[in-house]
């Protein structure tokens, strides 16, 4: 699968203030300390592992990089305590699906974490069937 | 004669037991004096369809954000944020805990009333009998005595331990033991209200206060256990830059 990295800060001024959730985020701690709000990186990979518990379910996907090495790719959800009252269960996200992701990447130097999601089956279909796929305010977290 | 000595101490007998049952009922029922008591209980909404979900400037925002001392700055300053507790699943506590967006469950039983928190499984006492709290009862939620007055139900909290983000959980702002929350909370409707008082000498220079409200929870709703991982609590910390080596 490939990586696609988009760091572009004049997009991430246009989005900047526009949250990218397909799900609801709900506060458990600000994201500004962990994720840059003025960045922006896509990923495509395939699902390795998914953490689906409080305070926050979390996404590992594996990526290939430039070099066609696997790199692994942490993505941070909602609370499951209210993801699982919109449908989202402990399955909902398979070892070996591939997904699409776009969201603020991690600060620390070489760290590959995401916040603040988008995200689709590689399709661009929503991860849940019958859901939506739509670009929402995001409540500050 | 003796017929005489025993009707008088029928007499006593009934007045003793008589005695007895009024003090038993004025422990469980602690609020006879006829004070108006408003229906609290039920499941509560505190998330985004109630309220403003929380941030660095919710509920604590330009108007009422609090007066810290110097002392207060100066942790405040040193603190980074993956020092929190929370990041090893250590609950909220008051004022934090009300503002959360989740949901609560409040129970009135004659002699307490029972706030839980959907949030890490938090369930606050607040004792309406009159007791009062010892040294072993310091803990993070404190501890909370009430009482009915006006339709509405005044809550104090003391006891508190030292929280070194005890405040809220984004701005750094720490608590002592010293803190002191009072709360109220009143119907209006159906949306159930608070106003809560904070005060702590430690770090505060003069009390701070937020009003807030809950709606009704949805039809069905069922709180369900938090059960905070310790893993899931601390995944995103290695993604923070520290200023500290």
């Amino acid at each position: 699968m490939s990586t696609k990295r988009l760091i572009s800060a004049a997009l991430a001024a246009a989005t900047a203030g526009v949250a990218l959730l397909m799900t609801p985020v709900l506060a458990h701690h600000a994201s500004g300390p962990f994720y840059d709000p003025d960045k922006r990186v896509e990923i495509e990979g395939t699902v390795k592992r998914f953490v689906f518990k409080n305070p926050h379910a979390f996404l590992f996907v594996d990526v290939a990089d430039a070099a066609g090495a696997n790199v692994e790719w942490q993505i941070e959800l909602g609370a499951p305590v209210s993801l699982q009252r919109t449908g989202w269960t402990p399955e909902t996200l398979p070892m070996g699906m591939v997904v699409k992701v776009t969201g603020q990447p991690s600060r620390a130097e070489g760290s590959t974490g995401i916040c603040c999601v988008r995200m689709t089956r590689q399709d661009g279909s929503p991860v849940l069937s019958g859901g939506r796929v739509e670009e929402a305010v995001q409540p500050p977290r | 004669m003796k017929s005489q000595g025993f009707g008088k101490g029928k007499v006593l007998c009934a007045a003793v037991l008589s005695l007895l049952v009024w003090h038993d009922s004025s422990q469980v029922n602690a609020q006879t004096d006829g004070a108006a008591i408003p229906d609290l209980s039920g499941l509560w909404d505190g998330g985004g369809r109630a309220r403003p979900v929380n941030g660095v400037d919710v509920p604590w925002t330009a108007e009422n954000f609090p007066v810290l001392n110097e002392r207060a700055i100066a942790y405040q300053q040193v603190f980074e944020e993956i020092i929190a507790p929370k990041y090893d699943c250590q609950p909220a506590s008051s004022p934090a805990v009300q503002y959360d967006p989740y949901n609560m469950q409040v129970t009135q039983w004659p002699d307490r009333v029972l706030f839980r928190y959907e949030k890490d499984d938090q369930l606050r006492t607040v004792w309406l009998d009159g007791r009062e709290p010892k040294s072993i009862d310091f803990s993070n939620q404190g501890f909370s005595v009430g009482r009915y007055e006006d339709g509405a139900l005044l809550v104090t909290t003391t006891h508190f331990l030292f929280d070194i983000t005890g405040f809220d959980d984004y701005n750094g702002i720490p608590s002592s033991s010293q803190k002191v929350v009072t709360e109220r909370y009143w119907m209006e409707g159906e949306d159930l209200h608070v106003t809560l008082t904070v005060e702590d000498p430690m770090f505060l220079r003069e009390p701070a206060s937020y009003t807030t409200r809950w709606i009704p929870a949805r039809e069905g709703y069922v709180l369900s256990a938090f059960d905070c991982d310790a893993e899931s609590a601390r995944a995103s910390v290695r993604f923070f830059p520290s200023k500290y080596k």
